[in-house]
């Protein structure tokens, strides 16, 4: 479009990048200092993997306590594999649901959607009030867990909402005309056609509980989860060795995406190869 | 909030192909498939928010809460300094963000969705846009702390640019930085709804707009900016829930001098002032009610979009 605003808004564009990029690089550079002397920021006294090797514990002992991440990042990785599937499974079933119209739905719908817009601070605090005057005690498998899933399943069920919207109600009802039960046309027919939408429900649901901080302050209890560790490291003075840690756990969500498009890829490529098969 | 499922298109078709006689069966699927979902939400949501409303009249003692009834934390509330600041802090803080998000938002959204129109680049800056949050939320956060420090990136910057000859020290652990921290983070939530309004416009309105003799500055305030309203404020409601509950930021870029009525609740939760906690929790989620609901009043969302 041409307009004398094109290229001011070009710049600011270029301007609003740069700021929201600019901590990310700074801190990546930075992850590199040397050690352990060499503080938090500029200039590089010397490039090393210094603070890498500080995380893993492969460096002799300093003054710099080494980040307490090992237990952490088993129980994250196990709480956000939990939420995964809980949510993913409770999104399938009400978007399935969803599908015909009923009364209430809209009341149903708000309250689902709450769930994403409530703040963490005041779940996690509710939720712990709760288990407090039932005398449960709070833990990451317990009182998290479910918060998590509170969080994480709107997401699912709004992708699954999107996706049964665009999805061609006649293959399923050529089944039940042949006599195939609903079940065994879901198995088969519907979670085959809805599979893409299921994957991105699992990714948005993994990544959200694993890094999921407010939610879970009140809620774990003793045994912390790894945005817990990682907040607590906060309070002192902080060293390159959390820079390395971001860069890691960036890397690692990388990763993530990078499998969930590869499953994407071929899942979309299998669907394809069925059609040609079935010579639609 | 705003995708009711009734306005979902071409529902009605779907919906028509079904003959009513299996309707009461069916109805029994759909309690059976809801159940699940709508029971969790109520036992771990729904439940959980009411408590917090009933233990903010729990009586408060040193280390516990017993469930008597009383006023007394609520007053104290209202009559402690420290409390009030912490309310007035919040909604500051909250205003300031709100205004920075739109301002620096709103530009970056217009780029994106009107004057782009190649749908693969408008795609890819959507994109960039949405990448940092694959970081860690709390390694964000922590990332503005070698940016604004008196030895950090930006002084560095603006010295060897001879700009300054002193550090600028109220860069970090001030208000300021929790503001730039908050901006940062949240911005996004503003840009998306809004490139997506702007997209939607149809490019011969603004050509009809102009031909009929119109200048960009009048096309910006009478066909531009009201179509993109719809946007600004699911973007402003998505920020003012996300900066009206925050404390993770305050308290890693303020050095603890800010001090939201979030922090306050984590304060209060630390030291075992559970009553305290929840009748803060109760006030926020008011602030939060009266907020949307006022947002939800300049446009009709279900309408909109």
């Amino acid at each position: 479009m041409q307009s004398p605003l094109r290229w001011p808004l070009l710049a600011f564009m270029v301007l609003f990048l740069i700021f929201l990029y600019a901590p990310l690089g700074v801190l990546g550079v930075l992850s590199f200092q040397s050690g352990p002397e060499g503080g938090p920021q500029f200039p590089i006294v010397e490039w090393s993997t210094y603070w890498y090797r500080h995380l893993f514990g492969q460096v002799p002992p300093t003054r710099v306590a080494p980040l307490p991440i090992g237990p952490s990042l088993l129980r994250s990785l196990a709480l956000a594999g939990m939420t995964m599937v809980t949510s993913t499974v409770l999104g399938v079933l009400a978007a399935q649901a969803f599908r015909r119209r009923f009364r209430f739905s809209g009341a149903v719908f708000y309250l689902i959607v709450l769930g994403m817009i409530v703040p963490g601070v005041l779940v996690g605090l509710g939720i712990a009030l709760l288990a407090n005057a039932l005398g449960l005690e709070r833990a990451w498998w317990g009182t998290s867990f479910v918060a998590h899933v509170l969080y994480t399943f709107p997401f699912a069920f709004l992708v699954m909402l999107a996706i049964f919207n665009r999805f061609d109600r006649s293959v399923e009802e050529a089944a039940w005309s042949l006599g195939v039960t609903p079940l065994r046309t879901f198995r088969t027919i519907t979670l085959p056609l809805i599979f893409p939408g299921v994957l991105s429900a699992m990714l948005f649901a993994f990544t959200l509980s694993y890094d999921e901080f407010s939610r879970t302050l009140f809620t774990t209890g003793g045994a912390q989860t790894l945005p817990l560790t990682i907040y607590g490291t906060f309070a002192v003075e902080i060293h390159p060795n959390i820079f390395a840690f971001g860069v890691l756990t960036t890397l690692f969500s990388f990763s993530l995406l990078t499998v969930y498009g590869i499953l994407m890829t071929l899942s979309v490529r299998r669907g394809r190869r069925v059609a040609m098969q079935e010579g639609i | 909030m705003s995708a009711a499922p009734q306005s979902l298109p071409g529902n009605e078709a779907l919906f028509a192909t079904h003959p009513p006689p299996r309707a009461r069966r069916r109805d029994w699927v759909t309690a059976a498939l809801l159940a699940p979902g709508v029971i969790w939400m109520t036992l771990f949501l729904v439940a959980p928010l009411l408590m917090m409303l009933y233990v903010s009249f729990w009586t408060q003692t040193t280390f516990a809460i017993k469930p008597v009834l009383t006023l007394s934390s609520w007053k104290f509330f209202f009559s402690s300094a420290t409390y009030l600041d912490a309310l007035w802090t919040t909604l500051r803080i909250w205003l300031i963000t709100l205004a920075a998000t739109l301002a620096i938002g709103y530009p970056v959204a217009l780029y994106i969705g009107l004057f782009v129109r190649n749908k693969t680049i408008q795609t890819i800056l959507l994109v960039a846009c949405v990448v940092p949050f694959w970081t860690s939320f709390l390694i964000r956060v922590v990332a503005w702390r070698p940016m604004l420090g008196t030895e950090g990136a930006v002084n560095i910057l603006l010295a060897r640019l001879h700009l300054i000859d002193h550090p600028i020290s109220v860069l970090l652990f001030t208000e300021l930085s929790v503001i730039i921290g908050m901006t940062q983070i949240y911005v996004v939530f503003m840009v998306g709804p809004i490139a997506f309004m702007l997209s939607r416009v149809e490019p011969s309105l603004i050509e009809a707009a102009r031909d009929l003799g119109a200048g960009w500055a009048r096309i910006l305030r009478t066909v531009i900016l009201p179509l993109s309203l719809p946007g600004v404020v699911v973007g402003a409601i998505f920020v003012s829930v996300m900066v009206l509950g925050e404390f993770a930021t305050p308290a890693a870029l303020s050095g603890r001098k800010v001090n939201l009525l979030g922090n306050i609740i984590v304060t209060q939760v630390g030291s075992l002032k559970w009553a305290f906690a929840a009748v803060i929790g109760v006030v926020l989620t008011l602030i939060m009610a009266v907020v949307v609901a006022g947002l939800l009043r300049f446009v009709d969302l279900r309408r909109e979009l």
